[in-house]
């Protein structure tokens, strides 16, 4: 075997120094210049030059098939090619303008550069005044490589003529190639660094389709050549996963180029981004620690957020009774209400992963997007409003079944508060939750879960607190007939709620909808009042009511919306409405943009707007700025502001962006005050 | 299921290149020698140590030694104690792939001092290292800690093959005096640049 090998290797030795031999390293006088491997011709797109005029000449190289040449960042290895020029005084070169690269695989390394041929632009500036004839050289260093490579060096020259530009049969040949150097981006586009991954997610410009994208670093030490990088679709943005270098070198840029199969045809664009900005940028780029502090802040502070606040009330009433217990009792009542929330949110990641694995633009407070879940909520709402008002306690009948049973029972509902609170918080969004939750989303299955665990410990530690330290609820008035009178007062909260979410509803779905879920929810009260009705009578008439109750209580679930009403009010259709195009054609007008992402179902979203937004004083200011107010609905499933929230990180609103005239947008606190906001505003320019 | 399948790409990817971190523990290695004898990495534990890899075929080797850049700094190695290993990790049948008495009558022909010339031709050790270029080069303290990798010096880049080597900022060299010294290393990555290692495919 071994003998096998040195022969062939004999043989590919023997080769290339035939082809030195035959071909010296010498320098030819002339526009073209052939080594064997390779052979180089000057082209020009005149062969005459007027004065103070610029000149497109190209340089062809013609490889071997199966050779090539590089680009001006190698990859893992090579070298891009060098030139020379040896221009009359006053003359000035342009340094090489790099045509788009291709990948050159060399298993496992990646180089980047040209096959087969190659042809390699400079522009010439003639000065005033030259003399004629103008006499231009250019000395040239390449290297031409197969699996091995051959340094080659040549000198090309020409003689041009003084006198007008006069096209000859190369100019259309040299425009050509002119057209597949790099250009700057159009679309906006941003580089997000994610534990170990970068993401480059740039916009989709109208109808393009786009099937392929290739990002050719044109720096060492920041992406790994040899990775493959995955182009994720999505309805209105791209994003394409770099891998970071093996060995990593400090760089402030993502300087490159990126290469695109826009309909079948390859485009090159230049890129150079500052990364520092971004990654100095703690609500783009968070590490997984931060990730969970945020989330277990978030949680916290979630307990305050205006949505959980008539959970809130049924929990206090609840560890009012319940302090009248044991310690140890309460103790449980607050392990197992915990356990009811963190259930609850891992069974919300768990979803979110499933769906996000199915290719869902999802988000928290995603399934207020539903009308259904909309519609259950208002029944669920109404439902605890009538509990909390009337004598109904439901499984109450049980009665004094022994304190084992009982206790049991409380435990139960201890657990079912959890979940319960957990559904009722879901369109609320806290502060530090959205880049916890942006960063989950993005995260591997098990990481994200870790994120939605930490949400949960938060959102659950008052509760535990106040179990372990029940002397701490000492300070409330002793349980009594108080009790039931701020029970009832807590119902009208809870009917506040649904009230609230039947105007979400309105808006995903036509009146004649909503009105089949009030009606429906008519109907549940009726049942309910049956069941409290007949709680004494005999069990057949007990019985009864019981399966009339159900089918009102199954009539009005049928009643509910399946699907968004397409025809209802097109919120798009509004002045300030966002779309991508929209944006994108005014920030390339240079205006200031205020970019507001908001839903119907967000109370946050709708508290932020009623103290700060719509307040006479912003709008001023925003009016006197020219600052362009652009609101980007979610109450309905929109996949390009969900794409828009994803390129910033998040998954949820709100969201407020403010887009000075040039550069990237401010993110602004997502609880927002009119002086915090006038601030920001005043600032911007 | 997209992301199971994207770990198993990540690991795909590390297993096929590998790569060392400079600060920390440099990985062991035994490799057969150009006189038949194996040399382990852990054999000179006490001693600096620096990694070459090499193809004596790749222009951009033969320039290193040509213009005895690569010689120099061998010796600024012998003159303070410091192990020197030259390695090949070219599989047999391509470029730069020698068998032993051609390893040795080119250590004489070109005047180098390596201490070991060892072949890889699995590429394993390359691979480990993270070996791209040839040359490539990796300083080991004393204490077996990567201090440094990359190229041999700033020359790299467009125009290498018109400048002057002995103008440039050889890395290795700063390398060595500052480790010798009691000093951090200033640089301690930098872009290899060269040929390919011309791994088995």
């Amino acid at each position: 075997m071994k003998k096998l090998y040195t022969n062939r290797l004999n043989l590919r030795l023997a080769l290339v120094l035939f082809l030195i031999c035959f071909f010296p390293l010498s320098t030819l006088s002339n526009s073209n210049f052939n080594t064997g491997q390779s052979s180089v011709t000057l082209l020009t797109e005149s062969n005459q030059i007027g004065s103070e005029e610029t000149l497109l000449v190209g340089l062809e190289f013609k490889l071997s098939p199966g050779w090539h040449t590089y680009w001006e960042n190698p990859g893992d290895s090579g070298e891009g090619a060098s030139i020379k020029w040896n221009l009359p005084s006053g003359f000035k070169a342009s340094t090489i303008l790099w045509p788009g690269p291709e990948r050159i695989p060399v298993e496992p390394l990646m180089t980047y550069g040209y096959e087969d041929k190659a042809l390699l632009l400079t522009e010439i500036k003639s000065p005033k005044e030259f003399s004629n004839p103008v006499k231009i050289s250019a000395k040239i260093n390449w290297l031409t490589c197969k699996d091995i490579c051959i340094p080659q060096e040549g000198q090309v020259d020409m003689t041009l003529i003084k006198g007008p530009k006069v096209a000859n049969q190369f100019t259309s040949k040299l425009k050509e190639i002119a057209s597949t150097v790099p250009k700057n981006f159009p679309s906006p586009y941003r580089v997000s660094v994610i534990n170990e991954k970068i993401f480059l997610q740039f916009e989709k410009e109208g109808s393009r389709n786009i099937s392929e994208a290739y990002f050719f670093p044109s720096e060492y030490g920041l992406i790994n050549y040899a990775a493959d990088q995955k182009l994720e679709k999505n309805d209105n943005s791209f994003s394409l996963e770099l891998s970071s270098a093996e060995v990593q070198l400090k760089t402030n840029t993502l300087k490159g180029v990126l290469k695109l199969k826009v309909d079948g045809i390859k485009e090159f664009y230049a890129l150079d981004l500052p990364l520092e900005k971004n990654t100095n940028n703690p609500l783009i780029s968070i590490s997984l620690l931060t990730g969970i502090i945020f989330a277990f802040l978030g949680g916290i502070i979630l307990n305050a957020m205006p949505c959980v606040f008539p959970i809130l009330s049924i929990k206090i009433l609840s560890f009012i009774e319940q302090s009248q217990g044991s310690k140890e009792k309460l103790f449980h009542h607050g392990l197992v209400f915990s356990a009811g929330v963190l259930t609850t949110f891992l069974a919300v990641s768990a979803l979110l992963i499933f769906l996000r694995a199915s290719g869902e633009a999802i988000g928290w407070g995603y399934q207020l997007q539903s009308p259904w879940v909309v519609s259950l909520l208002i029944y669920l709402f109404v439902v605890i409003g009538i509990v909390f008002m009337g004598n109904i306690v439901l499984g109450s009948s049980f009665g004094n079944f022994g304190t084992l049973v009982q206790n049991q029972k409380d435990l139960a509902s201890s657990f079912f508060t959890g979940v319960l609170a957990v559904i009722v918080a879901s369109p609320c969004t806290a502060p530090f939750m959205g880049p916890a939750l942006g960063l989950a989303l993005l995260q591997p299955g098990l990481q994200s879960i870790v994120i939605f665990l930490a949400l949960g410990i938060g959102f659950s530690l008052p509760y535990l607190i106040l179990s372990i330290y029940p002397q701490l609820l000492s300070k409330l008035p002793k349980p009594g007939e108080w009790m039931q009178t701020l029970k009832q007062i807590m119902a009208f909260p809870m009917w506040a709620s649904a009230l609230w979410l039947a105007w979400v509803l309105s808006s995903q779905v036509d009146m004649q909808s909503v009105f089949a879920v009030l009606l429906g929810a008519l109907l549940i009260a009726l049942g309910l009042w049956l069941l409290e009705k007949t709680q004494n009578s005999a069990s057949i008439l007990r019985r009864l009511t019981l399966i009339f109750s159900l089918g009102l209580m199954i009539f009005s679930i049928w009643l509910l919306p399946i699907t968004s009403d397409n025809n209802s009010p097109n919120l798009k259709n509004e002045e300030n409405a966002f779309s991508a195009q929209k944006l994108s054609s005014l920030r390339s007008e240079q205006r200031m943009v205020f970019l507001n992402f908001t839903a119907d179902w967000c109370i946050t979203c709708k508290v932020n707007e009623a103290i700060a937004l719509d307040q006479d004083k912003v709008k001023k200011v925003l009016d006197e700025k020219n600052i362009i107010y652009l609101k980007a609905d979610w109450t309905r499933k929109d996949p390009e502001i969900a794409s828009m929230l994803a390129s910033y990180g998040r998954t949820g609103v709100p969201l407020y962006l403010l887009f000075p005239s040039q550069g990237d947008p401010i993110i602004l606190p997502e609880l927002l005050t009119e002086d915090l906001l006038l601030d920001f505003l005043k600032e911007i320019n | 299921m997209k992301y199971l399948l994207s770990l198993l790409v990540l690991l795909f990817i590390n297993i096929t290149t590998a790569s060392v971190t400079t600060d920390l523990s440099a990985p062991s290695f035994e490799l057969l020698d150009s006189y038949g004898e194996n040399v382990s990495l852990s054999d000179f534990k006490g001693n600096t140590v620096v990694l070459e890899w090499t193809n004596h075929d790749c222009p951009f080797v033969a320039k290193h030694y040509k213009t005895g850049n690569m010689q120099s700094t061998q010796q600024l190695a012998n003159e303070q104690g410091v192990v020197w290993l030259t390695i090949i990790s070219s599989a047999p049948g391509t470029q730069g792939f020698v068998l032993p008495a051609k390893a040795n009558q080119l250590t004489s022909s070109r005047s180098a001092k390596p201490n070991h010339v060892l072949f890889d031709p699995e590429g394993g050790v390359g691979k480990m290292y993270g070996a791209k270029t040839t040359p490539h080069m990796y300083v080991i303290d004393d204490q077996g800690v990567l201090r440094y990798q990359g190229a041999i010096d700033d020359a790299g880049g467009i125009g290498f093959m018109n400048k002057n080597l002995l103008e440039a900022n050889n890395y290795v060299k700063n390398a060595l005096t500052e480790i010798q010294g009691g000093q951090a290393v200033s640089t301690r990555v930098s872009k290899p640049y060269g040929c390919s290692v011309k791994y088995k495919s």
